[in-house]
């Protein structure tokens, strides 16, 4: 997917200014930066939902049709059980009920949800409701991902189990996604690259981590030098 | 134990109720401004086994019932059209305001110069009624949660998923608050249009009939059984959301496939 020649302008805010941008096929690229700088805007502007006022998105064959949207919140239905709210977004991709029972059941099983079918949101723990999201994301049939911040209000323990439970998915199953975070750990963790943003023209950072997904620690020193930069470029912006 | 311990705060509350008004009759001393508990019993009692008590209750409730029908038709699809469209909610905003402002008697004798009196009750509940059920489904359909509206949307639900997962349960909150309030304000309404129209059945007519001749323990026993009729409704209305929600939840765990 490639953002080529990006403006978008909201008032006197100069969001993106003739501003480019790649995510190679079945790569995920996390983009962090300060609010205001336009993160969301991107993932609207992938999405569909916004158009750019100059410049156009560009999608590679494989990246068309569904999109798969992860939120900072669960964004669950209420009055909808676990199972339902999975099986719900698979209705427009699969039409046979036996498939998208056994896709629902696949990836809430993935997310360890297995026992909490028949429940509502409201008795679920916000981890919980977060994991529904993700089993949903996965679960219906997309091209590609977009992830708004999806691990934001959680604790850190919840977190990385849920970046974890994030890559498991993922690997097994690799496409073009668009990761938006404040937290320059989560991006190193689940980013093919890490990209900031700050200056309407151009990324003020952008660098590819060469190290496999599941091997990555966090305390590795190359990571946490790229850790430090993406900090000081947050704070530099 | 929760349940246990209302229900005595309610039995209590109650028996103050009626302690109070026995100490004021006893204080009073005149069975005409305020009879004591015993002959508005016994007077109670000897009404409910009149012939033409069935009559008077039924023809009460058949006037409520319809017009809290109507209500809940008619303002949940204009409340809902309003909400949607913004249009015709400015177009309905100087007819509603004005029903909420008109005072309850001017209605009730405005119709009683336009309709016979067993029209009265039903169309002057309607119009009192109305603007409450119908402000309630607006803004229900105002505050939908635009999050979610996104999400179906990206997720691409199809219009009937979206209407019966998303819509319907988001409205039913301010459909049962809406149906809840008209309910209780058709009841008062209805009895009070009797009141002043009389009617040949009706519990209103009866207090009306009772009051000019001076049988307050009669106009007592009709009150108390207007505010039986009141508390019933709400009671089964109660009941009926209670038992729909637990069909729902029913039918929720049905789909949900076995897992062994």
């Amino acid at each position: 997917m490639r953002f080529l020649n990006i403006t978008k302008r909201y008032g006197d805010n100069q969001v993106f200014d003739h501003f480019n941008l790649e995510v190679p096929p079945s790569t995920i690229l996390s983009v962090v930066g300060p609010s205001g700088e336009g993160k969301t805007t991107l993932l609207q502007m992938a999405a569909g939902l916004l158009s750019p006022d100059e410049g156009f998105i560009e999608k590679e064959e494989g990246e068309q049709g569904g999109i798969s949207y992860l939120f900072q919140e669960p964004r669950l239905l209420p009055a909808s059980t676990v199972y339902e709210n999975v099986e719900l977004a698979l209705r427009s991709s699969y039409k046979e009920r036996n498939e998208r029972e056994e896709r629902t059941l696949h990836y809430l099983d993935l997310v360890g949800l297995q026992e909490s079918l028949p429940l509502y949101p409201h008795q679920l723990s916000g981890g919980m409701r977060q994991r529904v999201a993700i089993a949903r994301a996965f679960a219906h049939q997309c091209n590609l991902m977009l992830l708004d911040e999806p691990f934001q209000s959680l604790d850190i323990k919840l977190k990385y189990a849920l970046v974890h439970a994030f890559i498991r998915l993922w690997e097994e199953n690799p496409k073009t996604t668009l990761f938006v975070t404040h937290d320059p750990k989560e991006a190193i963790l689940l980013g093919d690259a890490v990209c900031c943003l700050g200056d309407p023209k151009q990324p003020l950072l952008y660098q590819k981590i060469h190290i496999p997904r599941k091997a990555r620690n966090i305390g590795d020193a190359s990571l946490l030098a790229l850790e430090a930069d993406l900090v000081e470029t947050l704070v530099r912006s | 134990m929760r349940s246990v311990k209302r229900n005595l705060v309610l039995l209590l509350a109650s028996a103050i109720l009626l302690i109070i008004w026995q100490v004021a009759s006893i204080w009073l001393d005149s069975q005409i401004l305020l009879p004591s508990l015993g002959p508005v019993f016994t007077t109670l009692l000897g009404l409910a086994r009149e012939p033409v008590f069935t009559s008077n209750v039924l023809f009460t409730v058949l006037r409520a019932l319809e017009s809290f029908l109507i209500i809940l038709v008619s303002a949940s699809i204009l409340g809902v059209l309003a909400g949607r469209y913004s249009l015709l909610s400015t177009f309905l905003r100087p007819f509603v305001t004005t029903l909420k402002a008109v005072p309850v008697m001017s209605i009730i004798l405005l119709a009683f110069i336009w309709f016979s009196s067993g029209t009265v009750p039903l169309f002057s509940a309607f119009l009192m009624g109305f603007p409450v059920m119908f402000v309630q489904m607006e803004m229900g359909v105002k505050q939908l949660d635009s999050n979610l509206d996104e999400m179906c949307d990206l997720y691409g639900f199809s219009k009937k998923t979206k209407l019966v997962h998303f819509i319907v349960p988001s409205l039913v909150p301010y459909f049962v608050t809406g149906a809840k309030t008209a309910l209780s304000m058709v009841w008062k309404v209805v009895i009070a249009a009797e009141v002043l129209t009389v009617p040949q059945y009706g519990v209103g007519s009866r207090m009306q009939l009772a009051q000019m001749q001076l049988e307050t323990d009669k106009v007592l026993s009709w009150t108390l059984i207007a505010i039986f009729l009141t508390a019933f409704g709400d009671l089964v209305f109660a009941l009926i959301v209670e038992g729909v929600g637990a069909l729902k939840h029913r039918l929720d765990a049905r789909r949900v496939p076995c897992v062994s």
